[in-house]
């Protein structure tokens, strides 16, 4: 993460020496990122590689033991399950936690916008998968993020649906320019994603990819896969 | 009545509908023969208009001792004297008013008491214990120590229908609670609630479910304890109505006074059961029709 010069009204967030610990065991070592604005950051990293817990520190929902989070307002999460409130309608799940006036008014557009708008008053069993989770991802956007943070959040979804949110996330971040976090372990999904992919290892940052110097996505694809540890022999055509 | 029926419905329809296949839902209500919902209706009633039939008979033909088991019919005719007098209305709100007061004190100190210890480890390490140790008590069994302390007045039972209504609000409040998703409290923090903002929006609704099926059962503990508290020595009520005509051996005022027991134990079931139709509209095992 090589210093920048952006301004901090153009910053997400800016993570310097974080650390993160379960008792002795260090899962997140004097870790440094920095996200722009309207910046797709996917984080890639086998099971148990610190991404979900760093993901989750920046939510602030684990305290830290060392370093520091600089992110202006308070970021928005999009967890794996879509986590609805049963007993509330579709724009009350929506607007949950909103603060400031006509809170209906503004869930609706923000429903309009995952192509929910006829729903306001429906109930979350009605809906399927992809549209618990469009919701949530209207809820989070809602908000008018600087940082939207995404836990896997597409991983239960059925490979179609998968890329249709996949086309609506990506509409989305560019409309409303929050910087993202994209936490996924799927190495597709982060090239059709990402401006910037990052492989974590070991409570660091072990590489990063840029979309405008990564090249082919199938030789990246390739190239990812190896560094995850998975030894891949198909060849670029 | 219809609940059965209904289930039918609810079982499939969400399901169908997650899946997105609203087609086989309607085959499947279309199996369900809507023509057979009435006559099972009717084929239920069958066997108590049989019996309230047969037993005006053996009561008109004279095989019934009024005595034993006065005839229907007489025990309607004792209803509406009774209520041309006064003294039925009277007896009825004077047990409907101790009901009511037992259940709002003891409902309060359940709900209280189940907050505390659904939110609280500490308050469940200090209060959980006792209260387990005195639900093991029948609390029917603290008849007579209740008397010795309050004397037979309004004190002993509206604090009997309280005791009674207490535990099961208590215990229902304090699962429904502990029952909450973690991951929705979680998010609640996410969405910046505050810890007043969070019990509205999520505990409380998660944890109504619960608390509701604890108001269904205690309304039937309280109408217990209010029959067994009204037995003894009171001055007035149902009860009293009750053990003054069996001073007298008027039976046909002792079935009116079990019939009307019985009624209230059902429309309480019913009003419980709207509750939970109204409040639970988004659950899914509320939403059409209570389940039996």
């Amino acid at each position: 993460m090589s210093p920048t010069s952006l301004t901090s009204s153009e910053t997400a967030v800016t993570v310097s020496g974080l650390t993160r610990a379960y008792g002795p065991r260090v899962v997140i070592d004097r870790l440094d990122l920095r996200i722009g604005r309207g910046e797709f950051v996917a984080l890639l990293g086998e099971s148990g590689c610190g991404k979900t817990t760093l993901l989750r520190a920046l939510a602030g929902l684990d305290p830290i033991q060392g370093g520091h989070i600089d992110a202006p307002g308070r970021p928005a999460v999009v967890f794996q399950e879509h986590r609805l409130l049963p007993w509330d309608t579709l724009w009350q799940n929506v607007s949950l936690g909103l603060p400031g006036a006509d809170p209906r008014k503004r869930a609706a557009a923000a429903l309009v916008e995952v192509g929910l708008g006829d729903r306001l008053d429906d109930w979350p069993r009605n809906l399927s998968g992809g549209q618990a989770q469009r919701v949530a991802l209207a809820r989070a956007l809602v908000q008018e993020p600087r940082l939207l943070l995404l836990d896997e959040p597409f991983a239960a979804l059925d490979a179609l649906t998968r890329i249709r949110m996949h086309v609506l996330v990506k509409e989305l971040v560019a409309r409303h320019q929050p910087g993202v976090l994209l936490v996924t372990h799927d190495v597709d999904e982060a090239i059709a994603l990402a401006d910037r992919i990052l492989v974590m290892r070991n409570g660091v940052i072990a590489s990063e990819h840029r979309a405008d110097t990564r090249g082919e996505p199938a030789a990246s694809r390739v190239q990812l896969l190896r560094e995850l540890g998975v030894a891949t022999n198909l060849q670029v055509a | 009545m219809d609940g059965r029926v209904s289930n039918v419905d609810y079982v499939i329809q969400p399901e169908y509908r997650a899946a997105a296949t609203p087609a086989p839902a309607r085959q499947a209500s279309a199996i369900a023969k809507p023509g057979l919902k009435p006559n099972l209706i009717v084929l239920s009633w069958i066997a108590p208009v049989v019996l309230i039939v047969v037993w005006e008979a053996l009561a008109q033909a004279g095989w019934l001792s009024p005595q034993v088991l006065p005839a229907p019919s007489k025990v309607l005719r004792t209803a509406w004297k009774l209520t041309l007098s006064g003294s039925l209305l009277n007896d009825l709100g004077v047990s409907l008013l101790r009901a009511a007061a037992g259940f709002a004190i003891g409902g309060s100190i359940g709900f209280i008491l189940g907050t505390l210890v659904g939110f609280s480890r500490i308050a469940e390490a200090l209060i959980d214990r006792s209260v387990q140790m005195i639900r093991a008590i029948p609390f029917l069994a603290l008849v007579p120590l209740v008397i010795v302390w309050f004397g037979v007045g309004e004190g002993q039972k509206i604090f009997l229908v309280s005791l009674g209504v207490a535990f099961p609000i208590y215990i229902n409040t304090t699962l429904g609670i502990r029952q909450i998703d973690p991951k929705l409290i979680e998010l609640g923090r996410v969405q910046g609630l505050s810890t007043l903002q969070l019990i509205q929006r999520i505990i409380l609704p998660g944890a109504l479910p619960s608390i509701l099926t604890g108001v269904r059962y205690s309304l039937a503990t309280a109408w217990l304890a209010l029959v067994v508290a009204e037995t003894v020595g009171a001055q007035s009520g149902l009860g009293f109505l009750a053990m003054d005509a069996r001073e007298f051996l008027r039976t046909d005022v002792i079935v009116l006074t079990i019939v009307i027991y019985a009624l209230i134990g059902v429309a309480a079931d019913s009003i419980a059961r709207l509750l939970e139709r109204r409040l639970l509209a988004w659950h899914p095992n509320y939403s059409k029709g209570p389940r039996s």
